[in-house]
């Protein structure tokens, strides 16, 4: 099933000398349950492209599809944007950027919530079980791991069980084990859950994990053959 | 889920101490009221107490809290005379401060019509009315003396029988009660010197008259004591206190305002005219200090509610990232700031309850000035968390992605 598809997208910020194209004619497509990994330099659009598939920010041009739903006609939203975030997308950032005065149970609980797809305390029990750190619901996240936090950070983007998960460079705070670690666990839940996963990287050993590779460059997007 | 409460929980320490600092400026806002109050209670106790239906006082003044009023003696036996009229009853009143033991007492002297008033509608809290015409006094509690205790004043001393509770003069002084001629005797008990200054000035206004040069036999008669001493002259009344029958107060009041020497007074109009005369300055000076004090609380209220809005803003952006409702942000920022609110007013309440009763002027808590600053803090809360709503609603959840 295609969980999104994107053509044409356009963006550019700015105006004459200073004009930048952060986007410039993307086209994309995710499979349910699909890993992909974008990569590129610095400034070569990749967080404009999470930000514009996240519905955070929207594209000058180019059209946006979400399970087959029109959301984005040229630019223009016709779907009820809010509403798509709150039950079709997850995020999963650089840091885990957990509310620290939530414990890691009322971070996804509060997800939960917002959905208002599940029962908060049943889905986070069964969310903070399925990645494994059941124990650690009660703690808050000033007293977990980086890892500790990166798995309550994915289990949050998961609360609503969304069709998309968009992760910038998850594992940037993460040391190559436990970034590993990470990784693998996105693809797990993507091909357990049917969602499809997005994710920013610069760790060029991870590839492996990933079923497609997409490399962006001055705001182009192009697809990268798979290495073995 | 209540953010506003979890957040409040887990900075639970900082927050508190921020509310009761709030807390603490609007205790004076409380007082302000309080105080004014107490003004208002302190400058009518006494007109309350004295149940008098008329005030009669001296031609074109306006009542002795107000005016200087000398009225003769004998008005008072006129008044009573007047058919409808059920009492009438001499007053003097004179603030004084004298010497007791190692400290000074200042007190409002209250002459009473002895034998008719004792003081017995004064509410006597401990001990008894006056009993004798001569020696006797009854003093507000605030004054610090006790039952049995001796005062000398002048030249004569004076047991304390009574003790009144909360009577005060308009000025706040507490209330001391004699009758009338102890009164007189009071104030007109000048020392030697006084007395002697005040015959060489006789002597001298005598000798600067024609009838002073022609007569000298004239001097040893205005210099005899027996003629001048004060307190052997009669001495002058400042009011006269009626009683009329309730149905024929009106009658009374009309028939004593024919008569040229007095102006009449009915008691609330006798308390307008405290109120406007001293009370009103107090609250117009009490009123702007509030009002100060409110802008500056409102000012820091909303300050503090902008830095706890400023401090979340990451968690806010990521809210948003969340799909949260323009509800839920606005619900957080307007929660914490009733929760301020409320811990502020509890803060307010029990510090003044506490405090209130050692301010050396009464501070009188009215429910309407309680429940007032309530509702006050409650609209300041409210408005004080705009600007940390506005903020709240531009943050732009955008950034969180690339942190």
């Amino acid at each position: 099933m295609e969980a999104l598809r994107a053509e044409h997208l356009d963006k550019r910020y700015g105006t004459g000398e200073t004009e930048v194209w952060a986007l410039r004619d993307v086209e994309l497509v995710l499979r349910s349950g699909e890993v992909v990994a974008l990569l590129g330099p610095s400034g070569s659009g990749k967080s404009t492209l999470i930000k514009v598939l996240g519905l955070v920010t929207r594209a000058d041009h180019g059209d946006l599809w979400m399970n087959g739903v029109r959301i984005f006609d040229d630019g223009r939203p016709v779907a009820d944007v809010g509403d798509l975030r709150r039950s079709h997308i997850g995020f999963v950032f650089q840091k885990a950027n957990l509310i620290p005065f939530l414990s890691a149970r009322s971070n996804i609980e509060i997800a939960c919530e917002i959905g208002e797809k599940y029962p908060p305390r049943a889905r986070a029990d069964e969310l903070l079980d399925y990645l494994g750190i059941a124990h650690r619901g009660d703690a808050y996240p000033n007293m977990l791991s980086g890892g500790e936090q990166q798995r309550v950070a994915i289990a949050r983007a998961l609360a609503n069980a969304p069709s998309l998960i968009l992760a910038d460079e998850p594992t940037a705070a993460l040391d190559k084990e436990r970034g590993r670690a990470v990784m693998e666990l996105l693809r797990r839940v993507a091909h357990e859950q049917g969602t499809a996963v997005v994710i920013v990287t610069h760790d060029h050993r991870s590839l492996d994990v990933f079923d497609a590779t997409y490399e962006m460059e001055d705001g182009r997007l192009s697809a990268r053959a798979q290495q073995t | 889920m209540n953010l506003a409460f979890r957040d409040i929980r887990h900075h639970f320490g900082r927050f508190m101490t921020t509310s009761a600092v709030v807390g603490l400026l609007f205790t004076v806002v409380l007082a302000m009221a309080g105080i004014y109050q107490g003004l208002v209670d302190d400058a009518t106790v006494l007109l309350d107490r004295t149940n008098a239906d008329l005030w009669v006082v001296q031609r074109g003044t306006r009542g002795p809290f107000a005016d200087p009023s000398r009225l003769d003696p004998s008005l008072e036996l006129r008044v009573a005379a007047v058919p409808g009229v059920l009492s009438a009853r001499a007053f003097t009143m004179q603030v004084l401060q004298r010497e007791h033991g190692d400290g000074q007492l200042r007190f409002a002297l209250v002459g009473l019509a002895f034998p008719d008033d004792r003081g017995d509608e004064l509410a006597v809290v401990q001990g008894h009315a006056l009993q004798q015409a001569h020696g006797e006094l009854i003093a507000d509690a605030s004054l610090g003396v006790s039952i049995g205790e001796v005062l000398r004043l002048g030249h004569d001393d004076y047991r304390v029988v009574g003790l009144t509770s909360q009577l005060l003069g308009s000025g706040g002084d507490a209330v001391v009660l004699a009758t009338i001629a102890d009164a007189q005797r009071i104030l007109g008990d000048d020392s030697s010197d006084a007395l002697i200054a005040e015959r060489e000035r006789r002597l001298a206004r005598l000798r600067a008259t024609d009838l002073g040069q022609s007569q000298p036999l004239l001097e040893d008669l205005v210099v005899d004591p027996r003629w001048t001493f004060p307190a052997l002259a009669a001495p002058p009344i400042q009011a006269v206190l009626v009683r009329a029958s309730p149905s024929r107060v009106a009658e009374v009041r009309a028939s004593l305002s024919r008569w040229s020497d007095v102006t009449v007074w009915t008691r609330a109009e006798e308390e307008t005219l405290i109120l406007q005369g001293m009370v009103a300055k107090a609250r117009l000076q009490l009123g702007l200090f509030a009002v100060i004090l409110i802008v500056t609380s409102s000012l820091l209220l909303a300050a503090v509610l902008y830095n706890l809005t400023m401090e979340k803003a990451h968690d806010i952006a990521i809210l948003k990232l969340l799909g949260a409702r323009t509800t839920r942000i606005v619900g957080l920022v307007l929660q914490q700031a009733w929760a301020m609110a409320i811990v502020a007013y509890g803060v307010a309440l029990v510090i003044g309850s506490e405090a209130f009763p050692s301010f050396p002027r009464r501070v009188v808590l009215t429910d309407a000035s309680v429940i007032g600053v309530g509702v006050l803090l409650f609209v300041v809360s409210t408005l004080a968390s705009v600007a940390g709503i506005v903020y709240a609603l531009r943050i732009d959840p955008g950034p969180v992605l690339e942190s």
